[in-house]
């Protein structure tokens, strides 16, 4: 074993601090967080949704509110879990289903939208300022698509005035879903699934400084598009 | 043969550096953050927040125990003890990549007991996270730390649904969080009882 000069011209200590190595954490168990997340937010968006009907029924009854209409009939809660797929099933669009999936959707996009904010902050520590839309576009489609979903986005459309359309040939959040009841139950779940990734995109892009909508369109899994709209004098 | 903590310390260095699927920690951590918000808003009580996270990972455990049995193929633990080290040296460095400190309690034993101590249910161990994935970016307002919020419930979550699957009725607690301003983060684990295997009905 050789002695090393102590002072060595290697790199300096400090030098992790500034720059610290990408901490990571196992794929599968981000994916189980995300799997049971979704269970969690229909669970609690339902306690949610609840207790705001219970206060607009007692300032109904208490005369503040008009009476709301009587509700429609409320399907039994299903907790049972199925031991192959990740969703219980789900029966034709009913109102409070849709309601249900909306909460979901919403919350998921509101989860989206803190991360999608946060993490680009991150990236974009050492960055020079963005140039104009179109290159914060490509840097979603680069350097954000590669940090979340390890490649990069397969085709980025635009129209020049402020329409930007990403396309994705294997989208990594929705690659891996299956429904044991078909691939239309399995699209079902897809576009809510998605909502997380679209929060993330538009979180990202306001962080940027690029205020627009995000939407989102499946039409067989595991391909994605994403439409960008940001507002014209950006 | 009994494995020692530096050879599960191998084992679970091996099975992180060969999965091949690994997410940035930043983007774990504040997709679970910004979940624990959601249900706060949801719930408007701690204590049930608590409870929802614990489900949430007792329901990812069941699943995690199957990945990890197949990715680790370790057989049956000996007794309790061997329990704790490979939960924390194989189970939490494959999947969060941090290595808890492990503190073996035996249980409150008579006096003259001779048998194995590991084996007692009343046998704990305590696990010491110097480190803690999901807090990375995590501030608790005066609100949630007077309310009791255990920020990473999810952990005994898991642990609990994941033992059980292999047999073992365990209570999983917080005993202190850095995060509420304690010293140390530190999850108990405590050994209720040993769950006999069920035959399935019609299987003879």
């Amino acid at each position: 074993m050789t002695s090393r000069p102590l002072h060595s011209p290697a790199p300096s200590p400090l030098a992790p601090l500034a720059d610290p190595p990408v901490r990571l954490v196992d794929g599968a168990a981000m994916d189980y967080l995300l799997i049971e997340a979704v269970n969690a937010l229909r669970a609690s968006s339902a306690v949610a949704a609840a207790r705001a009907k219970k206060i607009e029924q007692e300032m109904a009854e208490a005369g503040i509110l008009p009476l709301p209409p009587p509700p429609p009939p409320m399907k039994p809660q299903q907790s049972h879990r199925d031991s192959v797929g990740s969703m219980t099933s789900r029966t034709p669009a009913t109102s409070p289903d849709n309601e249900e999936d909306e909460g979901v959707r919403t919350r998921l996009e509101a989860i989206g939208l803190h991360v999608g904010g946060n993490f680009v902050e991150r990236l974009c520590r050492d960055r020079p300022l963005f140039g104009d839309s179109l290159d914060a576009i490509k840097f979603v489609c680069k350097e954000l698509w590669v940090s979340c979903w390890d490649k990069q986005v397969d085709n980025l459309r635009t129209n020049h005035r402020g329409v930007f359309v990403l396309q994705d040939n294997t989208f990594k959040p929705i690659s891996r879903i299956s429904s044991w009841q078909g691939r239309s139950e399995a699209l079902k779940h897809a576009k809510i699934y998605v909502a997380l990734p679209a929060g993330l995109i538009r979180g990202a892009l306001a962080r940027i400084g690029l205020h627009g909508t995000v939407t989102t369109e499946i039409t067989s899994l595991p391909h994605c598009t994403f439409q960008i709209k940001l507002p014209k004098n950006s | 043969m009994a494995t020692t903590s530096k050879q599960y310390k191998a084992i679970g260095e091996d099975i992180w550096k060969g999965r091949t699927e690994k997410t940035n920690a930043e983007l774990f951590a504040l997709t679970y953050g910004a979940l624990v918000v959601q249900l706060i808003q949801d719930y408007e009580d701690y204590a049930e927040v608590n409870k929802q996270l614990e489900k949430m990972g007792y329901n990812i455990g069941i699943r995690l125990i199957e990945d990890f049995l197949a990715r680790s193929s370790l057989g049956r633990c000996a007794d309790f003890r061997e329990v704790g080290e490979v939960v924390a040296k194989v189970g939490f460095k494959s999947f969060l990549n941090i290595t808890p400190v492990v503190t073996h309690t035996a249980p409150p034993s008579r006096p003259n007991s001779t048998h194995q101590q590991g084996n007692v249910a009343g046998s704990s161990f305590v696990l010491t996270l110097d480190e803690n994935p999901l807090a990375e970016f995590v501030e608790l307002p005066e609100e949630a730390l007077d309310g009791g919020l255990w920020f990473s419930n999810v952990l005994c979550g898991v642990i609990r649904g994941a033992l059980e699957m292999v047999q073992m009725q365990v209570q999983a607690e917080f005993l202190s969080d850095v995060l509420r301003g304690d010293e140390s983060t530190e999850i108990r684990v405590t050994l209720l009882k040993y769950l006999e295997e069920e035959v399935p009905v019609g299987d003879d």
